[in-house]
């Protein structure tokens, strides 16, 4: 430390040097005990910035932020053919479990109208009979076209989940749903009695 | 009674004979018909083979196999029926058709496995199968045409009509049609060759498409696969407007324009106009590769 007006300064180079029985002159904490007290009495008048005060990158980064969550859970609650990754592997379950005769979650949520949800139920209900009812030769080509069908909307989900905007894909696979009731109702109608 | 008789006798005898041991049965029959009535024909098995004559009767001539109980044929109103009627056991057998027809008639074929043929009918065409391949000639009127799995063959001579083809594993093989197409498949290979086309819708799951042939004016062109390639030359005296897209398919064109890519995104695009612009050319896959050519 350093006296200012004192004649003969000098340099203090260890806190060793100093003598520990230095009294301060007077006791400063009364004082200092006052100020804290009245900054904490005049506490409520000094209220926390309101949100709007943050920075304006900050409500970009946020905004953001809500706005991929959202994207991300329209994308997964709403379009299941947007999942993605092991979603996408799921979906291809689903698929399969809808080619055995189930409609999924997958069918309702791009084919909405009950009326088609009924008569697809019916018709996959009905194929294994008509299927074996074909000459065999026709029946393992139709088996092959349905798991065409079952492939192609497999890839079109599959690449959905990459691009979910896709109006390309999403008009292919709306044209593979329509081309696989299209196979099902001509199944259906080939009655080995008199043909289609 | 001499030997030639006695022989000729003996030969009646065999044949009979070897006609019974076969099961064979030939059937015959002809019925007044209306030269723009309506003709129904139904076989299960074997073949059907229809043509188109000047006469006003519908002529029924058959081999019928084992296991086929009969053949009907019946004419009410305009409308003549054909039906070979198998056993209600369904195990039935094979029946081969040969039919003669008013060519203007309206003509309607329902098979399971039987071939169908159709020669020198101008009237309205309704072909139908499950496996049973089809062949069939165009003259003019409008076809419509259904099989499973089917192959199909036409053949027409350029006079325009509406055409609506549709197979799930099919082949399909269209020469010289014109006019307004319709065809469809999921497995098939579609292959067409149209003299003129005013509307061409085609569409595939993971067949090919192979299209050739000139556009009219102001001519609509539609072509989709999922996997399948498209494969399009198409000429046009007032051009067209083409919009080329793919998912991940491949792009190439005879005339050096060259397709735009989708920024970060998968997908390739092909835009541009040949000649005035006057019809339209849209091809859609996601994976298939597509090649168009403006010259046939």
């Amino acid at each position: 430390m350093s006296g200012s007006g004192s004649a003969d300064e000098r340099k203090v180079s260890s806190l060793r040097e100093l003598s520990p029985a230095i009294e301060p002159p007077r006791d400063l904490w009364p004082q200092i005990e006052a100020r804290i007290n009245a900054q904490r009495r005049s506490a409520p008048a000094a209220q926390p910035r309101p949100a709007r005060a943050l920075p304006p990158r900050w409500l970009a980064a946020a905004a953001l932020v809500a706005s991929v969550a959202v994207g991300v859970w329209i994308g997964r609650s709403l379009l299941p053919a947007a999942r993605s990754g092991s979603d996408v592997e799921s979906a291809r379950s689903a698929s399969r479990a809808s080619f055995a005769g189930a409609p999924t979650a997958l069918d309702v949520a791009y084919v909405s109208d009950p009326r088609y949800q009924r008569d697809r139920a019916a018709l996959m209900k009905s194929l294994q009979a008509r299927l074996a009812a074909l000459p065999p030769a026709a029946r393992a080509k139709v088996m092959a076209s349905l798991a065409a069908l079952q492939r192609a909307k497999e890839d079109l989900e599959s690449a959905l989940g990459k691009d979910p905007g896709n109006a390309l894909l999403q008009e292919l696979l709306v044209n593979t749903y329509q081309d696989e009731m299209r196979v099902l109702t001509d199944v259906q109608a080939s009655d080995a009695g008199r043909g289609i | 009674m001499g030997f030639s008789r006695l022989a000729a006798a003996m030969t009646v005898l065999f044949a009979s004979a070897a006609a019974s041991a076969s099961g064979d049965k030939t059937f015959e029959r002809q019925v007044p018909a209306e030269a723009h009535g309506v003709v129904d024909i139904s076989n299960v098995s074997g073949t059907v083979v229809v043509s188109g004559w000047d006469r006003p009767q519908v002529s029924v001539r058959a081999e019928l196999g084992e296991g086929v109980e009969r053949v009907d044929v019946s004419t009410d109103h305009g409308r003549t029926t054909v039906k070979v009627v198998l056993p209600h056991s369904g195990h039935g057998g094979e029946a081969d058709l040969h039919v003669q027809v008013p060519k203007d008639s309206e003509l309607t074929v329902s098979a399971v496995s039987a071939d169908v043929t159709t020669a020198g009918v101008t009237g309205v065409q309704r072909l139908n199968t499950v496996s049973g391949d089809i062949t069939a000639e165009l003259a003019g009127s409008d076809l419509e045409l259904k099989s499973v799995s089917g192959n199909v063959k036409l053949k027409g001579h350029g006079q325009p009509a509406r055409l609506h083809v549709s197979t799930v594993s099919g082949d399909v093989h269209l020469e010289h049609g014109a006019g307004d197409l319709e065809a469809g498949t999921v497995s098939g290979t579609l292959v067409v060759s149209l003299d003129s086309a005013r509307s061409v819708r085609a569409r595939s799951t993971s067949g090919d498409v192979h299209f050739e042939g000139n556009l009219a004016r102001g001519a609509d062109f539609d072509a989709t696969s999922v996997s399948g390639d498209l494969n399009v030359r198409a000429s046009a005296e007032s051009g067209y407007a083409y919009e080329v897209s793919t998912f991940s398919g491949e792009i190439s064109n005879c005339f050096d324009a060259t397709p735009s890519e989708h920024g970060h995104l998968p997908g390739h695009t092909l835009q541009g106009t040949r000649g005035d612009g006057a019809g339209h050319l849209r091809l859609k896959t996601m994976s298939g590769d597509v090649q168009l050519c403006d010259r046939k």
